[in-house]
């Protein structure tokens, strides 16, 4: 998917920027996202430094980058993007290569991160920086603060229970990269958050600690706005379209539960009988130790039991690896925009409250006054963004289910295919007559 | 064909073809007029006719079982299953059988027969019966005897042992399995007149054997050590075996569960609902396909299991060994002090402890005129106890000669069928995989349809 282009054209209701293309419609794009990103070759200019004192097109403050409130900076992403084809990409973003790194105080892990693109606010076309768990941490917690209307991608787990998960372990940092790595894909894919100052430091800067350092000071102007709202704002009734996506998005998480406990379950019963076929398969050694004639047939069924066993082994750890994490993050995915729905709900409360409170002032006023204005653009935005993501949501979620069910089926089939040829391997073996002892 | 010498009470003979009147007369009867086209062909050898006689002309099949009812020995009502054992006899021409007997027997009968094989042919491997109770039960199956698939199964195996028993060379041709397959009545009781309880080795007798004689065959003892470690073997395959089918049954039948997960998610979405709902059938597929699959390996379990007890059998033909050569060592050492004896009292001197020239020393000398009567006795007993020994010491070649005969062909038959039952094993797990293979591909079909 690409780093912009929107499609379609929601309506979000009667207001003032109904005229308005929306950009953040969701482009419901039918490639396969997810997976790794080819970057593009022969898009490599170079940018002067004086490009970034242009007027950029998600607003002009480096705080400011994604307020919804202005109509002009809505109208600026939707120009850039214009001419843009939709199947180009200007952004690519890989995590790889993690290292472990001791130091006197902790032991911890660094990723690479690998930074290709065209955009105007990467001074260089290519970028590779060194990144740990807590910094995508704080980027998460940054995109959250500074971008509330929209939905952030989960993260994998923060805390591992130590001495039941070896936090050092290969199969355990594989399966944190590639749950890192899909995490910066899909902001990297998101129109808006794509955009967002904090992730562009976070690919790009050398000290981010230090960055970190002089961000907390700050406080973007809609976080604060919406710091403001929460608490004390209680919601009449959702509307319905709000309503049935929250209703969606429980089933869809109880229905993930229940898979995550199917799944576990399946690979646990396929561990125990693992474990029986280890000691089935030596038995036949044993007793063709016995024999004579038989030595060779039964030796023959021993080894293959064993091959069974091995491939049943690369299942189970298959599924444990690759299928359940992406099923947990899911539920994660449908939690974070439960909470992005109740952020919602808060602000069309406080737009609802202070529009009663301005009927019941009976003071006849030729105009809404501002505040009440800004809220209901806030609220409208805020509704814009939420469709928006949803309908990206859904269309991510269809293509990744695919790929994660189309998957456990694959490996299902590989280990059945495994089987088949070592028991069709020995058929001939059984077969054979001996020579005359 | 192999019968002892038919002199000495004390010599066990194959009860069937001499006490209980003329063999040919029962075969004529069943076989009709087929018999005469079978005795013109074939070899000169009158046994080979015989046998390919038995296996060309008779078909015998145990084809039902039924529940019934009665009352036992105790007079308590008992319930208890009966079997149908049918024979036909084919003609040769056509290839068309014609059924000549049909009788219903309970499985203590076969118990019967086969306890009677053992005691009348000591030196044969005799075919196992499939066993009492079920043992090595994985969870599903039931250890009920009454259940239907334990029925069916030891049905199966009780035609089985038949079979085995009538294309034994020897075996065949005994007429108290004849009338096991003709006569219903009354056969318990023609069974008991033979007396062959009587007749049976005790255990104790033989256990004290095992322990104390000097010089056994050697392959006898190899052999023996052979069943013991093959028996060990089997065991721990069939237990270890049932419990890879209770794991097996355990991941099938979970997978089960997405059926019933997928159809619920399938109902809230929209475009991904089809193909949710009919992997969701897959599964279902996939986790029913387990019983089948498992009832097929039942089969391979009691392939086994009838060898697991063919090792008794060949421990039971290597006792008997060892007690005939106990007692060829007893007779030798019996035969060797009395001669001893004799030589002392003839010579005067005392070589040896005797209680006799203990009381003797004490209370005075015998006379001579006693002296000679007891070294009377006594070369009379050595006379007959040399008899005794050179008809133990034939007797006992013999049996190891035809014992050992059909060792060898037991473990061409051994060899042969483990080998087929592993490659019906190996050609059950093809077909598991395949299904497998099967049912992944449509769901991912499904899956790919989302």
């Amino acid at each position: 998917m690409s780093g912009g282009p929107p499609r379609g054209l929601p309506s979000t209701g009667p207001h003032s920027l109904l005229d308005m293309p929306h950009p953040l419609a969701g482009s419901s794009s039918e490639e396969a996202v997810g997976g790794d990103s080819t970057p593009s070759p022969d898009l490599l200019t170079a940018r002067s430094f004086g490009d970034k004192d242009l007027i950029l097109p998600n607003g002009g403050t480096p705080a400011g980058t994604s307020s919804p409130a202005s109509s002009s900076s809505l109208l600026n992403r939707l120009q850039l993007d214009d001419d843009i084809d939709g199947e180009t990409r200007d952004l690519f973003v890989t995590v790889d290569d993690p290292k472990k790194h001791v130091c006197t105080m902790e032991t911890y892990i660094t990723y690479r991160i690998t930074t290709k693109s065209t955009r105007v606010e990467f001074d260089l076309p290519e970028y590779s920086v060194r990144r740990r768990y807590q910094d995508f941490d704080w980027l998460r917690n940054k995109l959250e603060e500074s971008q509330p209307t929209h939905l952030i991608p989960p993260l994998p787990e923060k805390f591992v229970v130590k001495g039941v998960v070896d936090r050092f372990s290969e199969e355990f940092v594989e399966t944190r990269r590639k749950a890192l790595d899909k995490f910066l894909k899909r902001i990297t894919d998101h129109p808006v958050l794509s955009f967002n100052e904090h992730f562009n430091v976070f690919l790009t800067a050398k000290d981010l600690n230090a960055y970190k350092k002089q961000g907390m000071a700050l406080l973007t102007r809609v976080g604060e706005s919406v710091k403001h709202v929460t608490g004390g704002y209680k919601l009449r009734s959702r509307p319905l379209e709000f309503a049935a996506i929250g209703d969606y998005l429980d089933t869809f998480a109880l229905k993930l539960g229940t898979i995550d406990r199917i799944a576990q379950r399946i690979i646990k019963e396929e561990i125990e009988y693992l474990v029986e076929l280890r000691e089935y398969g030596p038995v036949y050694s044993t007793w063709s130790a016995l024999e004579g004639e038989l030595s060779e047939p039964l030796e023959g069924v021993s080894a293959c039991i064993g091959n069974c066993s091995t491939a049943l082994e690369e299942l189970t750890d298959d599924m444990t690896e690759d299928f359940l994490p992406v099923l947990r993050e899911y539920i994660l995915y449908s939690d974070s925009m439960k909470s992005v729905l109740k952020k919602r709900d808060q602000v069309q409360a406080e737009y609802e409250a202070k529009l009663e409170a301005v009927a019941l002032r009976k003071e006849d006023r030729p105009k809404v006054p501002a505040d009440v204005e800004k809220c209901q653009d806030r609220m409208e935005c805020f509704n814009a963004d939420l469709k928006a993501d949803m309908e990206r949501w859904q269309s991510n979620k269809r293509q990744d289910f695919r790929q994660l069910l189309m998957g456990m089926a694959d490996k299902n089939i590989q280990y059945y295919e495994k089987c088949l040829m070592a028991w069709e391997s020995i058929i001939p073996l059984l077969q054979e007559k001996q020579e005359a002892k | 064909m192999e019968q002892a010498p038919p002199d000495a009470p004390r010599q066990l003979q194959p009860a069937p073809l001499e006490p209980l009147g003329l063999p040919d007369a029962g075969l004529q009867a069943a076989a009709g007029e087929e018999e005469e086209g079978a005795r013109e062909e074939g070899p000169a050898d009158g046994t080979m006719t015989e046998n390919n006689f038995w296996l060309k002309k008779i078909e015998i099949s145990v084809s039902e079982a039924e529940k019934r009812t009665g009352r036992n020995a105790m007079n308590m009502q008992e319930t208890y299953t009966a079997y149908l054992i049918e024979t036909r006899s084919v003609d040769h021409t056509d290839g068309q059988s014609v059924l000549t007997d049909s009788l219903w027997r309970r499985y203590s009968e076969f118990e019967l027969l086969r306890n009677y094989l053992l005691v009348y042919y000591p030196h044969v491997v005799v075919p196992p019966l499939p066993e009492k109770r079920a043992e090595f039960v994985w969870h599903k199956l039931s250890a009920d005897n009454m259940d239907p698939d334990f029925v069916e199964r030891r049905r199966i195996g009780l035609e089985n042992f038949l079979l085995r028993v009538a294309s034994h060379p020897i075996l065949c041709r005994d007429k108290i399995f004849y009338l096991f397959l003709t006569q219903e009545g009354n056969w318990k009781e023609t069974v008991n007149e033979t007396g062959f309880q009587l007749k049976a080795d005790s255990r104790l007798k033989a256990l004290n054997a095992t322990f104390r004689v000097k010089n056994p065959d050697k392959r006898f003892t190899e052999l023996k050590h052979y069943s013991d470690e093959l028996q060990s073997v089997i065991s721990h395959l069939l237990r270890v075996r049932a419990r890879v089918a209770d794991r097996l049954y355990g991941v099938y039948k979970v997978h089960g569960n997405y059926g019933r997960v997928f159809s619920e998610w399938s109902a809230i979405e929209k475009e991904m609902g089809d193909g949710l709902q009919s992997a969701g059938h897959h599964m279902d597929v996939y986790a029913s396909s387990i019983d089948d699959i498992l009832e097929d390996e039942e089969h391979y379990a009691d392939q086994l299991k009838e060898y697991l007890f063919y090792a008794e059998a060949l421990r039971a033909v290597c006792r008997k060994h060892e007690l005939m050569q106990y007692d060829l060592e007893m007779a030798a050492q019996d035969l060797a002090s009395k001669k001893q004896q004799c030589e002392e009292l003839a010579t005067g001197t005392v070589r040896t402890f005797s209680l006799k020239g203990m009381t003797t020393k004490l209370f005075g000398q015998e006379t001579p005129e006693q002296r000679e009567a007891r070294i009377k006795v006594l070369e009379e007993q050595i006379n007959e106890g040399e008899q005794q020994l050179k008809s133990k010491n034939l007797e006992g070649r013999e049996f190891v000669k035809n014992a050992w005969a059909d060792i060898e062909r037991f473990k061409e038959q051994k060899n042969h069928d483990l080998k087929e039952a592993l490659i019906s094993y190996a050609v059950m797990q093809i077909s598991m995989c395949k299904k497998g293979i099967q049912v992944w591909t449509n769901a991912k079909e499904c899956f790919s349809k989302m």
